[in-house]
């Protein structure tokens, strides 16, 4: 048993992570669903908290659908380390042999396919019934595809943070949301620069070098702040 | 050439050092204080534009400055606590969140208050004004995330990795809303050169006052962080001597 332990390479683990945190989202469907529904009522919230009226709406559309999945992302944050520091799993991935980059990597993208990507995916349907310019659509599809991963991979860094809190929630929030701003920034402005005739390459450019950059360095801070919540 | 850096790991040498040095940074600070508030207040001249009101400038640039400076030198902290656990830059750590978060918070008010007279406004959503207003909710995440962890050697872990992923945010944050929306004046470039209109009158009693509030930000975490070793090494014999003796 050890030497098939040992046979184990990074690629495998890596995988084997990616499918077990999939499988544990499709058995839990209320996890699944619940930001995916939280979504769709915080952007509702806005037209009937503002204004019904097609002219303004379309001012604020991009803005709505950008915060509405920003806080989406944050309610689903704590499933991401929650269950698995309960049920003492988190442990055993400490303890793996492989590098533990890779194994924060993993389920950070099961957790943005799980609950960003159901969201990029209807924001295309909210955006119409926020009378969002036609045009406009493919834009704020695109940088919410680039974008929401961030989203992930910084809000893991604060739920690592805070995993063996009591009173997490608003800590988590506090920690988190300042450190999204330039994400919502870029992917706000992408939208509105380019209904001014902008290009659209440097904002995808912009929203690409993020997520790199949170690809490369979040996942260690991450994984940096395990280690230290589970002592 | 290391034992200067391996003193500081002993709380008591520092506690003994900085007590020696805390007359001296005091009277400076006082010295450069007085000097630059009756130069800068009474015999400035006016701005031909703002008036009086310009003279906010002498408070407003030397906190500002701590405000944008602490963050990185609370990550250098958090790096050196975190690398070589050094209990005493942890301490710096703690108390260096609190004074930041006032000095930001200063910042922005001091900054209103010049607002008002020149932009007409208390507050505009302006990149550098943003950016603050960010900062100093990290901040306050940061003191909450401390006071929350309950565990000494967890929080003085995680408030270091949180300073260090938080200043490098801080100026992606910085960019980032200063892109999106400026209305703030760029930093002046002041001349060594009497006839220009920055010339050494207006920035000499600046710079006074720029030291002076430093002086005043490294005597605050210096006070803070003897109370903080105080607290730690309560059962400590040479803390107790030092409480029977007073």
């Amino acid at each position: 048993m050890v030497e098939t332990a040992a046979q184990t390479s990074t690629a495998q683990a890596f995988l084997a992570t990616l499918k077990r945190d999939l499988l544990i989202a499709y058995k839990r469907k209320n996890d699944m669903v619940n930001p995916f529904m939280f979504f769709l009522i915080v952007a509702t919230l806005f037209p009937i908290g503002i204004s019904p009226e097609p002219e303004r709406l379309s001012e604020i559309a991009a803005g709505v659908l950008w915060i509405s999945a920003l806080l989406a992302s944050l309610l689903a944050m704590d499933n991401l380390y929650r269950a698995d520091y309960e049920d003492g799993s988190l442990e055993q991935l400490l303890l793996s042999p492989h590098p533990l980059y890779f194994m924060v990597l993993a389920k950070n993208i099961a957790h943005w396919l799980v609950s960003g990507l159901p969201v990029v995916l209807v924001s295309p349907l909210i955006a119409y019934m926020l009378s969002l310019p036609e045009g406009s659509f493919g834009v704020l599809f695109l940088t919410l595809l680039l974008g929401t991963p961030v989203l992930s991979l910084l809000g893991s860094i604060g739920v690592a943070l805070t995993v063996g809190l009591g009173s997490r929630g608003l800590i988590l929030a506090m920690i988190t949301l300042p450190m999204c701003v330039p994400v919502l920034i870029a992917g706000t402005l992408a939208v509105e620069q380019t209904q001014n005739g902008a290009s659209l390459m440097g904002f995808l450019a912009i929203e690409a070098a993020m997520l790199l950059a949170a690809l490369t360095l979040a996942p260690l801070a991450s994984a940096a702040a395990l280690r230290i919540s589970v002592n | 050439m290391w034992t200067w850096f391996h003193r500081l790991g002993s709380p008591k040498w520092f506690y003994e050092i900085s007590g020696r040095w805390l007359p001296w940074l005091t009277a400076a600070m006082l010295l450069f204080l007085a000097v630059g508030v009756v130069w800068a207040l009474l015999f400035v001249p006016q701005d031909y534009q703002q008036g009086l009101t310009n003279r906010i400038m002498y408070v407003h640039v030397p906190v500002a400055s701590i405000s944008l400076a602490f963050f990185p030198m609370m990550a250098v902290a958090g790096t050196v606590s975190l690398v070589w656990k050094m209990k005493l830059a942890d301490m710096v750590v703690k108390v260096a969140a609190p004074l930041g978060a006032w000095f930001t918070a200063l910042a922005l008010a001091s900054g209103s208050i010049w607002g008002i007279d020149t932009w007409g406004t208390w507050w505009v959503w302006d990149g550098r004004l943003t950016s603050l207003l960010l900062q100093f909710f990290l901040l306050i995440g940061m003191i909450s995330l401390r006071s929350a962890l309950e565990d000494g050697d967890a929080a003085a872990k995680a408030c270091a990795l949180f300073s260090i992923v938080g200043s490098i945010n801080v100026v992606v944050i910085k960019y980032s809303v200063d892109w999106w929306n400026t209305l703030h004046q760029p930093a002046t470039n002041f001349t060594a050169d009497p006839s220009q209109p920055n010339g050494p009158e207006i920035w000499v009693p600046l710079l006074l006052m720029v030291i002076a509030v430093y002086l005043f930000f490294i005597i605050s975490v210096i006070l803070s962080t003897r109370n903080e070793i105080l607290y730690r090494e309560r059962r400590a014999q040479w803390v107790e001597e030092l409480v029977s003796q007073s």
